[in-house]
């Protein structure tokens, strides 16, 4: 039984460890702030906004290649400029994150790259439900024949039927 | 005799398995969690795949064990067998749920529906029916031959819905994506096929261990039936 939960204990700090991985990409390259947080607190590192493309402020320029928007939050909003290859999610009324740099002379975000909204949650979700019903289903067997070993072999289930009659 | 030798047999050569399972899924997971790169269209949310693809995949294997072990037993009638049989159908059930429930999650963001009577959905579902209708049916008979016999059958037939599961996205048009790994190729990125590899032998390896451990608990609790029933004949004698 000892080894059982040695090896369990072994998988848990495993799983942990991994989840704390996890965690920790989300923190560095998923979460995001709003537009109303990135005004309020600007920062001069690369930040990870999210917010819904305005309808009607998505204006094109294919000789510069650039394009300029207005990214809406709930209360505020902010303008963003993104030079490069025009990404296939750019739309307006589309919901996405915008990686890149806060210019505080012009007042506009300057963006680096145009990602999907996360939906970390449904992914956290996913993992939870798939690993934690495993983990237990896995140890309630493994414990469950365990102990049956144990009970079996107290009863003497090995010995043969004679010598039990004979008892 | 045969019977306690192949359950020996089990249970010295069930830790590679589980250490192979867990080496395997640990890569598998953190590649997928951490390393793999973000689908261009769903984005963060294809991470699901991960898991939600190889229980699925686990939850075929498992059937056509039970399946194949269904044959054997109505051929040679060896009670082991049956055992397996119904440690499968268990551990199947298990995979079944998981991946009709990681399905529904990843269907809600790109989707945007919980669920729908899509072919491949509402087939895997039948698995499931199939499967639990299977467990439910060794709970109904005393006489254990009668029921290994028919739960056998009941398998046997069930397994028509594999091949329908397979090839429904095939043979009608639906809102599941087609098969990404198939005889025409792979349509999948290099760094989302890796990972999901590993999470696909991990989770077999897993699942084949956990058949075995599942077996060696229905063996070993209808041994102590089996037993304490001598036990109680005697009281009553």
């Amino acid at each position: 039984m000892n080894g059982l939960y040695i090896r369990w204990i072994g998988a848990l700090a495993l799983g942990i460890l991994i989840g704390l991985l996890g965690a920790r990409r989300y923190v560095h390259d998923v979460r995001a702030i709003s537009p109303e947080r990135l005004l309020n607190e600007p920062s001069a590192e690369t930040v990870r906004v999210l917010g819904r493309v305005e309808a009607g402020s998505l204006v094109k320029d294919p000789s510069k290649g650039e394009m300029v928007f207005h990214l809406a939050g709930e209360k505020e909003r902010l303008s963003v400029r993104y030079a490069g290859e025009e990404p296939e999610n750019l739309r307006e009324l589309k919901t996405l994150v915008i990686v890149g740099r806060w210019n505080r002379t012009d007042g506009v975000l300057e963006a680096e790259k145009i990602a999907l909204i996360p939906n970390y949650g449904f992914v956290t979700a996913a993992y939870l439900v798939a690993l934690l019903p495993l983990g237990f289903f896995l140890f309630y067997m493994e414990r469950k024949v365990a102990i049956l070993y144990t009970l079996i072999k107290d009863e003497k289930i090995y010995q043969p039927e004679e010598s039990f009659e004979r008892q | 005799m045969l019977s306690q030798r192949i359950i020996g047999k089990l249970r010295r050569y069930e830790g590679w398995f589980a250490a192979a399972s867990a080496v395997c899924i640990a890569t598998g997971l953190y590649m997928g969690l951490v390393t793999s790169p973000p689908d261009y269209y769903q984005g963060e949310v294809v991470r699901i795949m991960y898991v939600h693809v190889p229980f699925a995949q686990g939850a075929m294997f498992a059937y056509t064990l039970l399946f194949a072990g269904s044959l054997w037993y109505l051929w040679k009638r060896e009670p082991l067998v049956d055992n397996m049989c119904h440690a499968a159908a268990g551990v199947g059930v298990f995979f079944t749920t998981v991946a009709l429930v990681t399905g529904s999650i990843w269907a809600k963001p790109t989707w945007n529906t919980w669920w729908t009577w899509d072919p491949r959905l509402v087939s895997f579902a039948v698995l499931l029916v199939v499967l639990i209708g299977y467990l439910m049916l060794r709970t109904f008979l005393d006489d254990r031959e009668k029921e290994a016999t028919y739960a056998a059958v009941l398998a046997i037939v069930g397994f028509v819905d594999l091949p329908i599961i397979h090839y429904s996205v095939e043979w009608w048009r639906t809102l599941h994506q087609p098969l990404s790994i198939s005889m025409r190729g792979v349509s999948i990125a290099p760094g989302m096929l890796v990972p999901l590899t590993f999470m696909s032998i991990g989770l077999t390896l897993l699942l084949t261990y956990m058949i075995m451990v599942r077996t060696q608990m229905i063996y070993l609790q209808r041994l102590l039936e089996a037993k304490q029933g001598r036990l109680l004949s005697q009281v009553q004698l």
